[in-house]
């Protein structure tokens, strides 16, 4: 076991930890990490810096929904004669940490439970004849793999700190983990010394947090810059201000500073970003009233209201002024954080788009076990020690009763069509749909409103079938990415309505983008991926065109070409297609019907389709 | 059905008497929830998010109304609103520790055919007021918990069939509700649908039949973007509320201020707040009593009746919602007569998620009921 202080790098997740464990309201670290970065080791070694007798709670990813939040448990319960309750993890880790190795990965309905353990600080058990509320205030430390997808935002948004990602640590620090890893280093009398001091330090920090004040001004810079990048929510807001005074308390100041202000942005804050703070004014202008009216409370007119003098006189004048300097060391962290585009700038903007959680199904056949529910023998697998426990009360009265009525009882056991528990599944199944529009040309506006239309209508089924959909749009040189795999209508009508159309048609473009979704969705589990293309069929710029700059122009043949070799890979990997022709001029069709061809899928000539219809047949 | 009253008296009996065993269990959790429930962040100092707060007091004031959908970003103080509701509600009346928390009336009609007895008069009830229940049905409940079952206890230790009323029970005459109601089970979604629908709910098994009025103001919050709600589902719900992230500074320094002075000490910030408390309470209760006096003119019901014709709405639900919301909100103003001022303000609240969905349409719904609303009163003026 490596300590705590022997752990190299990572400097910015031990920070946060080290926040975490002075204050513990701060909820909880996430941090990202490839595999080998040491962030289970780090995560394990939190412990450490922790009084003696704090839980320590591993959550495995494959938990059932009972021992998650806690049930009956059987063998006392029959032993005593009376309800005997099994506490869950999640009320195990009451007082302590629970944490979550491969967070991404976690089944999405443990999610919602430790969200809601997390938002109420107790369990509610309301199961199988139990109603209990166990206290459950943990801090969550969670690590994952970004390359194994997303953690579910609504979950993120309930844990303070989230450490930005850093592919790796620099060389000389691996060389040194690998030595602590080999034991040639630290462990011994120094690290003991070493713990002893940072416990010391964190104790004290405690101590000292209640002492420690911020003012007005920092505050109003810290949610300004949240409010700059689009941070959704109250949390964050919370969550910035305690980790500022966590650190200067560390600091065993009393005032926050520059750097705490800086921490609590690069941890808080920046990773939760849907927006670059550029974007900013735009926003505000669009929405003026907001400013104008008074913060909002209740009664404020009234003389003796509570809050009278927490309103500020000065609101008004500082409100220019202040976020200065914030705002300097906003743009700071976010370049030295985020130095790429506004896609990389977090967690968030694009991976909001996780609604692939909701794709799953409970069903009685498949995937894996998260819960047995009443049920037909015949519907499903018996689940067996479930179905004992719902018949082990009943055994004494129905002997009886047998007795009674037949003299005799064979059956050790009575088992009835009412105890019959069947295993529920959790599968993450359902259809991925990805539509491929084409935005070029003139029809390309018409072409969308069906695409649309269609995808709204496939929704509205979605939630029956547990699909997804996807979109792509491909103009101009490149397709892009419009929606990535998701179930919400609102969000692909977002994504839709401002869309620029006219160009050229980079069809494989499309195609190879929508390879790709479907590879990443599959690898999440779904089970079956249906390319939708609403195009006239006719491709001409090349995928090429994409990776060499000075590269001559395609020609038809090599278009073809690329087209062909895509389409082959695309039907052998087992993703089945439909062409929507939209094709107005008679004359000139052929293209799409060669496409369909080419993926083995369907061909439709819909050139005035209602979207039902589009709908209808992506469905068929 | 006597059946029921047997198995209910069954359980009636146990409750009171033997169980010791029972008590174990259920004693400390009454006792944790309440302290849970005392600490809630007080439903007045919440900031902004008016149409939250606005919808949950008219279902106060109202229950027919038929509960609040609320949906919108996270970490907007959805829940924490919800939960804050317990503190200003008013008190009702019911049955001395009645299960379902039946009044005088109601368990008199339950209770009528007992054979071979006297039959129970008023003046043999003992009554009690309680708050209005206010019960959270956690996402990882069972159904048997949801509906109620066979208590396993009685059965265990006295090989006696007993009913033990679920969360339906609990929640009679009160709020039922449903944090991410969005991510719901399907079971449930169709347990809940179905009792939604009836006002009661009825368990069969083990040779118990029960029967129970199970009336409940349905509130259910969520976030659009982690799924859909089922049609029915969100059909059911009287009003749909949005909440979105504040963007004015001022106002979230004051969310969090307010935060942290809660967080440092409950008591001190509970009693800051208890005036407001008092006096919100106060003001629902008025409306409350002014409400049975409020009248709508023939000309607004008419202008209503356009107003739901123009958009389309199918059915009959959104025009009672959004008369009996128009009531509501007129007793809660103070008022005693309904004006299209009323109804103008409440309108997006009782139709937004009535509209008949338009894939292509891009206008939010708020919009196009506060467009189609100006038609009819435009016209309402001309004539």
């Amino acid at each position: 076991m490596i300590a705590f202080t022997d752990i190299v790098g990572m400097d910015l997740a031990k920070q946060a930890l080290m926040l975490l464990a002075v204050d513990p309201s701060l909820g909880g670290v996430v941090i990202p990490a490839a595999v080998g970065s040491g962030k289970s080791t780090l995560a394990r070694a939190f412990a450490d810096i922790l009084p003696e007798d704090t839980p320590f709670v591993e959550l495995p990813l494959n938990v059932t929904e009972d021992r998650l939040i806690g049930g009956v448990d059987l063998e006392a319960t029959l032993a005593r004669g009376e309800r005997v309750v099994q506490h869950g993890v999640l009320s195990k880790a009451h007082g302590g940490v629970l944490y979550v190795d491969s967070l991404s990965l976690l089944d999405s309905s443990a999610i919602s439970h430790i969200m809601d353990a997390m938002s109420r600080g107790a369990v509610l058990v309301e199961r199988e004849g139990l109603s209990e509320v166990h206290e459950s205030e943990f801090m969550l430390i969670g690590t994952y793999d970004p390359s194994d997808g997303d953690v579910r935002m609504g979950l993120l948004d309930r844990i303070g700190m989230i450490v930005p990602f850093t592919t790796q640590n620099d060389y000389r620090a691996r060389k040194l983990i690998v030595n602590c890893v080999l034991g040639k280093n630290g462990g011994g009398e120094d690290t003991e010394d070493e713990l002893k001091m940072l416990k010391g330090l964190i104790e004290a920090a405690k101590e000292q947090l209640s002492h420690v004040s911020m003012t007005q001004e920092q505050m109003k810079g810290l949610i300004q810059s949240a409010v700059s990048l689009g941070v959704e929510g109250n949390r964050a807001d919370i969550f910035a201000v305690r980790a500022a005074k966590a650190s200067a308390a560390l600091a065993q100041r009393t005032d926050v500073d520059e750097d705490d202000l800086k921490l609590a942005l690069k941890l808080v804050l920046v990773p939760r970003a849907t927006r670059m703070p550029e974007q900013e004014e735009e926003v505000m202008e669009e929405m003026p009233p907001d400013e104008e009216m008074p913060p909002d409370t209740p009664e404020t007119e009234d003389q003796d209201a509570p809050d009278d003098n927490s309103t500020d006189p000065d609101e008004e004048e500082e409100q220019e002024e202040t976020p200065d300097m914030i705002e300097e060391l906003m743009m700071e962290a976010v370049e030295t954080e985020l130095p790429d585009n506004i896609m990389n700038i977090s967690l968030a903007a694009k991976k909001k788009s996780r609604s692939g959680s909701r794709g799953e199904a409970l069903n009685n056949r498949r995937g894996r076990f998260v819960r047995s529910q009443e049920g037909e023998m015949k519907s499903g697998k018996v689940a067996i020690i479930p179905t004992l426990i719902s018949a082990a009360p009943w055994q004494e009265s129905r002997k009886k009763e047998r007795k009674k009525k037949y003299g005799k009882v064979n059956t050790a056991l009575v088992i009835n069509k009412e105890d019959v528990r069947i295993k529920k599944f959790r599968d993450k199944s359902g259809t991925l749909y990805i539509f491929m529009v084409d935005a070029s040309g003139s029809m390309a506006l018409n072409r969308m409103r069906q695409a649309k239309g269609a995808v709204s209508h496939l929704l509205q089924n979605a939630y029956v079938h547990r699909d997804q959909v996807s979109l792509i749009s491909f103009r101009g040189k490149e397709a892009q990415l419009l929606l990535p795999p998701s179930q919400s209508v609102d969000r692909a009508k977002r994504e839709l309505d401002v869309l620029p159309t006219g160009g050229g048609t980079p069809l494989a473009s499309a195609l190879f983008l929508g390879l790709e979704t479907a590879r990443q969705a599959k690898t999440k589990g779904v089970s079956q991926v249906m390319f939708v293309v609403i195009t006239d069929g006719r491709g001409n710029i090349s995928l090429k065109s994409l990776y060499e700059q000075d590269a001559p122009k395609a020609t038809k043949e090599e278009i073809e070409e690329e087209l062909q070799g895509l389409s082959a890979t695309i039907f052998a990997e087992g993703v089945a297609s439909v062409v929507i022709d939209t094709q107005m001029n008679y004359l000139s069709r052929g293209e799409a019907p060669k496409l369909a061809e080419k993926l083995g899928g369907r061909y439709f000539y819909l050139p005035n389709a209602k979207a039902e219809e589009i709908a209808m047949a992506a469905l068929s | 059905m006597t059946q029921t009253a047997s198995a209910a008296k069954k359980t009636a009996g146990a409750k009171s008497g033997t169980g010791s065993a029972a008590r174990k269990t259920s004693g400390p959790k009454k006792a944790r929830t309440k302290k849970k429930q005392g600490q809630a962040y007080p439903f007045t100092a919440i900031v902004g998010q008016e149409e939250m707060k606005l919808s949950l007091i008219l279902n106060i004031i109202d229950p027919r109304i038929g509960g609040v959908l609320v949906m919108g970003h996270r970490g907007t103080g959805k829940s924490t609103t919800v939960r804050a509701l317990a503190e200003v509600l008013p008190m009702i009346e019911r049955i001395k520790d009645d299960v379902y928390n039946r009044n005088v009336n109601e368990y008199l009609e339950a209770e009528k055919p007992k054979q071979g007895r006297k039959a129970l008069t008023p003046e043999d009830m003992i009554v009690e007021d309680i708050p209005v229940p206010v019960v959270d049905l956690p996402l990882g409940a069972t159904e048997d918990r949801v509906c109620g079952t066979i208590d396993i206890e009685q059965a265990l230790t006295s090989g006696v069939k007993a009913f033990e009323p679920g969360l339906l029970a609990q929640s009679n005459r009160g709020f039922l509700y449903i944090d991410e109601v969005n991510l719901l089970d399907d079971h449930l979604v169709d347990v809940l649908l179905d009792v939604a629908a009836s006002g009661r709910n009825v368990v069969e098994r083990e040779g118990i039949s029960i029967r129970h009025p199970a009336r409940f103001v349905l509130v259910g919050s969520g976030n659009p973007e982690e799924g859909e709600l089922r049609p029915q589902l969100l059909d059911r719900f009287g009003l749909h509320a949005r909440i979105i992230t504040i963007t004015d500074v001022a106002k979230r320094v004051e969310i969090v201020k307010r935060r942290h002075e809660y967080d440092d000490d409950h008591q001190t910030f509970l009693k800051k707040w208890s005036r407001e408390q008092k006096k919100l309470q106060k003001k629902i209760l008025n409306a409350k009593d002014l409400l049975p006096e409020v009248t709508m003119s023939d000309d607004v019901l008419t202008d209503v009746a356009r107003l739901c014709m123009q958009l389309g709405i199918d059915g009959h639900r959104g025009e009672l919602t959004i008369t009996r919301t128009a009531h509501a909100f007129a007793a809660f103003s103070g008022d005693k007569e309904v004006t299209m001022d009323h109804v103008r303000q409440i309108a997006g609240l009782a139709l937004r998620h009535r509209l008949r969905k338009d894939p292509l349409e891009t206008m939010d719904p708020g919009e196009k009921i506060d467009r189609e609303l100006a038609k009819v009163l435009g016209e309402a003026e001309e004539v």
